[in-house]
């Protein structure tokens, strides 16, 4: 140890610290801030330190270098080449980590990246060259972009060795300007660099040091803002843990230019590693001569305390702070006085936020001038944010102000995790706003956010997905608000219990939307009136999720749903709730285990009018939500109702079943029901108007009932005479059909309207989209939904020996299957990647292995065709994956390089649209792509009494999702003919056993038999096969009943 | 012109409002010229009509006979009001709404009495768990708070909604 | 630094000397600002928020019992926005507890009472909380009745600064704030209570009263307690 107080006692402590930096060893380095630990850092290193002890390398725990989801992060560095990081480390490693070391050799499959040489801003460290293999740290994605001032020393000195720091260049911002003595011109330059206060307020910092400067008292004092309160931020513990002295070194600089005698740094109590770091790095500071009497024996006499705050959020707040520092309960008081004016003890007082105090070195070091280059016009410099949430990379991650959002979510957090969708991006911790996908382009500043309603705050961002509610984020962040708040002042402390009582009555189901108006209200005057900033801002979530979110208040509010699933009061149980239909799916397999068939089917058809047909090609979007996968497998609950369906339909108990569905029928209301279009929409809208009482007519343009069930849906996934019987029972409910009368060819709107009291319009979409490639002229070019129809009528199709067929959805696979069946080589051509395709991934999966190709990365150029006009070939364009669109995929884009391959015929699965004819003459009000614009809860059309649903309404989507559009459509237009909502009458209350099971009950997931590829290619057969009934009723068994709760 | 046809209900309350009502003196006269008096504890009515263009509601909403009685009333009436403090706040009859019902009934009727304990139950409408403000469940149209409303602002009121003018707020106290 | 300032108060032209607030300004024009937590000659503590102002040049809003008020100001102390935020702060504090003016023996005496008719309150439009409080009926003179309290520190800073005795402050913290004597004992207890009655008389509603009072009968003498401030020259 030796005292700095001139150049060369200054020198011998950094050649110390470069010793140990760069020794002529290897050097192993692990990250020891409290993420590492708490994966296990510590076990890591005292495997490398019990190793070490052998093998005489130097070992060192340094800070923390971002990357979260990569720990334990472990740095080897052999003279003479770059530091290694290696990543995800355990315990085992640390033999070979060091042993590979002392060789010159680094383990392979656990190095990420290096760095040759690092730039500390206050000194250079060259490493060494080598590696090629490697990947250096800044083209690793998450660390793209990124520029290191405040963290510039984070991950690689040893936090706890004050010659460290002055190796990398250290005090030496505090020793120049003690030597220059002209505080003044150090005031200077803060303004000039535009540094803004780094807690989230962003006030000038360079004026605030001003106002102190120029107070005159007996004493001044400075503090640092270490009370880093926001569930799921971290920047400050993390700035702590991995370089404290960059921390004093900013305030012991400001101590000098402002004229204070006292530094206080108020931290958080919950961070026991920054707490103990922190204060050995002043005791270390104070030995070296950087505090106290004579500092760097220059004679200016400066100290600094730490006080651990006691845990309260508010304490953020600069005047609650001060009292909590006094002894006081953590209170705000109005702001004039300010502290700049009278502050601790009544004297004048500076404020800065932790990582203010960190920029302050580079400045002095590197000038105002180079640190307005990074970040924007009014924000210049970098912001460090805590990366939370629902992406694939999380951590701490320094950027450019002004970057924009998508570059954090996309870029550096790789997008969503799991391939979801993001929807929104939280920013500034609770009382911060949430930013919707749509504005992802946003430049993340204090200005620019806090037009859209949120605000930087300390750096905070929370990415959500659509599995996240956002009403529960809005109540979620209101609750800790709430519970945080000191309560003086009276819209914060009555106006937040008011806003969470609304809000909990969003997410129990029994809010109204005059509650959404009021705590809008409230919310604007919670902000507006609010004595310090916590009121100020605590609004801010319900605001924002209110102006970017309203349709999940109202789908809250009017349709008691929450989509993600999160609500659970609103449900049933998760499967339930993410049933399109709502099907009670607990109820059923309870009722198939008790083996009671009849109420089993009887539970399931009153859901679901066509079980028998959905139970085979259902996207089944229940099991992606099952609870059992936490076990092993989800429930196979679509199997089990085909498997019920199929029990029944056509059987001895078929007829006394529907006598028993019959008998539910209310008695007629005489009121006359058009619909037009007998697919999955009208049919499900047509038994449930007849049960409810009234004389339904449906018109369908083609010759047999069903829709893209009957006319798209090939005869290996769906029977058509497993569909036929399922239509006699819906028939059998009392309807009329009428086939062969297209709406608005043969039959007017105006015509139908006239002869019925409601109209329910469910058409569909038949419309192949337009073609987007040159040469769809071509003889041989097929659209998707015709050839599946032509199929379907049995009618002969020459395809030719070669077919390719272009798109990724489930009329795509479904063309490729029938192509395979009829004998042809078939290649499916997709632009993006397997992962993004919208078909159902085990249809896919089962094409692939009928012998169909698949061409990812790949877009259709141009069709070739010869002389005579037939099709000869495809021209591919290879596409690679650029940025992300908003269904959070990644956008193809052309590459330039163009291949071809030899096909007889292109079947074109890119896509339907509505019949944009109809549509117009209809006079309806449409959307721009030409659907029919209806009321999202009463599917109402601008024509009144005129009802629409399904395809033609939501643009081609799935049998299932059309259904739940007529179960939804049966329901208001009854509720409109009869003035009440008589829909739960039809339903039947079962008695069935109410405990849960054990969780493992029933054994691993059961399947239907499949058939052998070479058979099933041969014919039309179905793929699978349903369950056995043992194994249905064992399937059944599996379930964990989610619905029955204490 | 017809006459308007005008309720009062008396819920949870002491029937202090309905005597304030009584004491409009000469002011019932100009009510009267514009109004039948329809239903209420004042008149013999048995059967709510079905369309009654204004209701003043008396008391608080304490049970489930309440709860259906303005429901049902709220579905016939055209301006419904809420009429004194225990129809506007629920004033005291919320004085018991921090006890739970059970506990209560408890106190009250088993460990109070000396003579024949029991809660009563026949007869008796069931208890909420809260006797709260009309329109906590009902939309309420004007309210006119006061323990009693001074027979003055009662006027007031009526006389603009039988003028088919929505009240001015008149600067009426609570309490 | 000119020792008078002048401010536009609602367009009038108002002097006021150095250290004056916007809601001396205001008194001065004759303008009335409604207040709550603010007492002729104790400190102000910016609590209720009631005197909030809109100022000219400032897009936030400003309480006017702490704001300075500085030369050339021009200050609105009505408006549909401040009315309607105003009218939403008491339909708070009515609904956060128990205030039940028939049975209370501030009836008619009460501030809370007062500025909710004046504001124009007659209903409110959120949940009442119907909070279970207790009563301290322990002091031989004098109730706390939690029921009727409003936070709004009038009782603590009489005490603490004028009385110089300070037995009342608060514990918890957000809606479970409330005022407890000494460090939370029965007011009887309380050693440092000089049996003054300052608090009882600062009190705007029923929760601090002398015993023995019946409803309607507790009228307080808040000018008492304030020609006391100014015989001692209490601070702003």
């Amino acid at each position: 140890m030796s005292r700095m107080e001139d150049i060369s006692t200054f020198n011998a402590v950094r050649e110390a610290g470069l010793a140990k930096l760069l020794p002529d060893v290897p050097r192993v380095t692990v990250g020891m801030g409290t993420c590492g630990r708490g994966n296990g850092a510590e076990g890591v290193y005292h495997a490398l330190a019990e190793a070490n002890d052998r093998a005489g390398g130097l070992l060192a725990s340094v800070g923390c270098f971002g990357p979260c989801s990569e720990e334990p992060l472990v740095g080897v560095w052999i003279p003479g080449s770059p530091l290694v990081i290696l990543r995800r480390v355990q315990q085992g490693d640390a033999e070979r980590i060091l042993a590979d070391a002392l060789d010159g050799r680094i383990p392979p499959d656990l190095a990420w990246c290096k760095v040759e040489e690092w730039d500390h801003l206050t000194a250079q460290i060259k490493y060494g060259h080598g590696y090629p293999e490697l990947p250096s740290w800044h083209e690793v994605p998450f660390f793209a972009g990124q520029k290191k001032i405040v963290l510039r020393n984070c991950g690689f000195i040893d936090p706890e060795d004050i010659e460290e720091y002055v190796a990398v260049g250290g005090y030496q911002a505090l020793y120049k300007v003690l030597i220059d003595n002209q505080p003044a011109c150090v005031i200077e330059q803060i303004k000039a660099a535009r540094l803004r206060g780094r807690g989230g307020a962003g006030f000038s910092t360079g004026i605030k040091w001003d106002y102190l400067a120029k107070a005159t008292a007996d004493a001044k004092y400075i503090i640092c803002n270490a009370d880093e309160g926001d569930p799921g931020a971290y920047m400050n513990r993390n700035e702590i843990e991995s370089d404290p002295h960059s921390l004093l070194e900013g305030m012991i600089i400001g101590g000098f230019v402002m004229g204070a005698s006292l530094g206080i740094i108020y931290v958080r109590a919950e961070y026991p590693v920054a707490v103990h770091r922190l204060t050995h790095a002043i005791e270390q500071a104070r030995e070296y001569g950087l505090l106290g009497d004579n500092v760097l024996g220059r004679g200016f006499h400066f100290d600094i305390e730490m006080v651990e705050g006691a845990g309260a959020f508010v304490c953020g707040e600069e005047t609650a702070l001060i009292a909590s520092l006094e002894g006081l309960a953590g209170r705000p008081r109005p702001r004039p006085p300010f502290p700049a004016q009278r502050g601790l003890w009544g004297r004048p007082t500076n404020i800065n936020n932790v990582e203010t105090w960190c920029n302050i070195a580079p400045i002095v070091v590197k000038g105002a001038g180079w640190f307005t280059q990074t970040g924007s016009a009014k924000s210049a410099g970098t912001k460090v944010f805590s990366l939370v949430g629902k992406v694939q990379n999380t951590g701490l991650v320094e950027m450019p102000l002004g970057t924009p959002i998508k570059t954090f979510v996309y870029d550096i957090g790789g997008g969503g995790a799991g391939g979801k969708s993001i929807k929104s991006v939280q920013t500034g911790g609770p009382s911060g706003g949430c930013i919707p996908q749509e504005m992802f382009d946003t430049p993340v500043d204090y200005e620019t956010l806090a037009q859209l309603g949120s605000i930087m705050g300390s750096g905070g961002m929370v990415v959500m997905d659509e599995d996240n509610c956002m009403v529960d984020v809005a109540r979620y962040f209101v609750e800790f608000t709430h519970s945080e708040s000191c309560g003086k002042c009276v819209p914060c402390r009555v106006g937040l219990d008011q806003a969470l009582d609304i809000l909990n009555s969003f997410t129990e189901g029994t809010g109204s939307l005059a509650q959404l108006e009021l705590l809008g209200e409230l919310g604007r005057m919670v902000r507006d009136t609010s004595l310090c900033g916590l009121g100020q801002t605590a609004p801010n979530p319900v605001l924002t999720t209110m102006r970017h979110f309203r349709h999940e208040f109202e789908d809250h509010i009017l349709g008691r749903r929450c989509n993600a699933g999160v609500c659970t009061q609103l449900a049933l149980s998760p499967c339930e709730n993410s049933c399109p239909l709502h099907m009670n799916v607990p109820r059923y397999l309870q009722l198939l285990k008790e083996g009671r068939m009849e109420d089993a089917f009887i539970s399931v058809l009153l859901d679901n009018p066509l079980p028998a047909s959905t139970g085979r090609v259902c996207q089944h979007p229940c099991e992606d939500r099952c609870r059992r996968q936490t076990v092993d497998e989800a429930v196979n609950m679509r199997e089990v109702h085909r498997f019920i369906a199929d029990s029944v339909l056509g059987s001895e108990q078929w007829g006394p079943v529907m006598d028993r569905i019959q008998a539910r029928k209310l008695a007629s209301t005489g009121q006359r029901i058009a619909i037009t279009g007998a697919g999955p929409a009208g049919l499900t809208a047509a038994f449930y108007l007849a049960l409810l009482g009234h004389d339904v007519t449906v018109f369908e343009s083609r010759q047999e009932p069903g829709g893209m069930l009957r006319y798209a849906l090939p005869e290996y996934r769906l029977p058509k005479a497993v569909l036929a019987r399922e239509i006699e029972g819906i028939r059998c409910v009392g309807m009329r059909f009428e086939c062969g009368k297209k709406v608005g060819a043969d039959l007017g709107l105006d015509e139908i309207e006239g002869q019925f009291d409601a109209v329910f319009l469910s058409i569909g979409t038949w419309q192949e989209a337009a073609a987007p490639v040159a040469g769809a002229e071509l003889k041989g070019v097929r659209a998707a939904v015709p050839f599946l129809e032509t199929i379907a009528r049995g009618e002969p199709v020459a395809l030719g020996r070669r077919v390719a067929v272009i798109g990724g959805g489930n009329a795509a696979i479904d063309s490729a299957r029938t192509a395979v069946r009829l004998g042809a080589e078939t290649t499916v051509v997709y632009r993006r990647e397997r992962k993004d395709m919208p078909a159902i991934a085990e249809e896919t999966a089962e094409a692939e292995r009928e012998g169909v190709r698949f061409l990812f990365l790949a877009a259709p150029h141009r069709i070739v065709g010869d002389p005579r006009g037939n099709v000869k070939g495809l021209e591919i364009m290879k596409t690679r994956l650029g940025e992300f669109d908003k269904s959070g995929r990644q956008k193809p884009v052309a590459t330039g390089e163009i291949t071809r391959f030899d096909c007889d015929s292109v079947i074109l699965a890119v896509g339907e649209s509505v019949d944009l004819e109809f549509g117009r003459l209809s006079g309806l009000g449409l959307s721009p792509s030409g659907t029919i614009v209806a009321d999202r809860f009463t599917l109402e059309t601008s024509r009144s009494n005129v009802f629409a649903g399904g395809d033609v309404v939501s643009g081609a989507s799935n049998v299932t999702k059309a259904m739940a559009y007529g179960k939804r459509a049966a329901r208001s237009m009854d509720r409109r003919l009869t003035g009440s909502d008589r829909f739960p009458a039809l339903l039947e209350a079962f008695e069935y056993d109410q405990t849960p099971p054990p969780p493992a009950a029933g054994g691993p997931r059961r399947r239907g038999h499949e058939r052998p590829v070479s058979v099933r290619v041969r014919g039309s057969e179905e793929v699978v096969e349903g369950l056995t009934t043992a194994d249905a009723i064992e399937e059944a068994a599996r379930c964990l009943r989610c619905d029955v709760r204490a | 012109m017809s006459k308007l046809k005008l309720a009062t209900v008396w819920l949870d309350g002491c029937s202090g409002c309905h005597m304030s009502l009584l004491d409009l003196d000469e002011g019932i006269l100009a009510v009267a010229e514009k109004a039948d008096l329809v239903y209420g504890p004042l008149v013999d009515a048995t059967e709510f009509p079905e369309d009654v263009d204004v209701t003043l509601v008396e008391g608080a909403v304490s049970s489930q006979e309440d709860l259906k009685r303005v429901q049902m009333i709220r579905s016939r009436t055209r301006v419904l009001v809420a009429l004194g403090d225990c129809a506007v706040t629920s004033n005291v009859p919320s004085m018991r709404n921090s006890i739970p019902v059970g506990r209560m009934l408890q106190r009250i009727y088993i460990e109070g009495v000396d003579t024949a304990p029991g809660v009563p139950s026949d007869g008796v409408p069931v208890l909420l768990a809260q006797a709260r403000p009309l329109h906590d469940f009902v939309a309420v149209d004007a309210h006119l708070p006061g323990c009693p409303p001074p027979p003055a602002a009662i006027l007031a009121v009526l006389s603009d909604l039988l003028a088919g003018k929505k009240p001015s707020a008149a600067a009426v106290k609570f309490g | 630094m000119p020792q008078k300032r002048s401010i536009r108060i609602d367009g009038e032209l108002v002097q006021v000397a150095r250290g004056e607030t916007i809601l001396d300004a205001a008194r001065a024009a004759g303008r009335t600002i409604p207040t709550l937590c603010h007492f002729d000659g104790l400190r102000n503590s910016g609590a209720c928020r009631l005197c909030i102002v809109e100022v000219s040049g400032s897009n936030r809003l400003l309480p006017a019992c702490t704001t300075p008020a500085e030369d050339g100001m021009a200050v609105t102390t009505s408006s549909p926005k401040l009315t309607a935020y105003r009218r939403m702060t008491i339909e708070l504090l009515l609904a956060e507890r128990n205030h039940l003016c028939s049975v209370c023996v501030s009836n008619g005496h009460c501030e809370l009472q007062a500025l909710a008719t004046s504001i124009g309150v007659t209903s409110v439009r959120f949940r009442y909380r119907y909070p279970a409080l207790p009563v301290d009926q322990s002091h031989e003179r004098y109730v706390l009745d939690h029921n009727r309290c409003v936070l709004c520190s009038r009782c603590v800073r009489v005490c603490a600064e004028l009385e110089g005795a300070h037995v009342w402050d608060f514990m918890s913290r957000g809606i479970q704030l409330r005022v407890v004597s000494d460090l939370d004992q029965p007011w009887a207890e309380a050693l440092a209570c000089t049996n003054c009655g300052k608090c009882v008389q600062a009190c705007p509603t029923g929760a601090l009263v002398e015993k023995g009072r019946a409803v309607e009968e507790m009228a307080k003498r808040c000018s008492q307690v304030a020609q006391v401030a100014m015989k001692r020259g209490a601070p702003r």
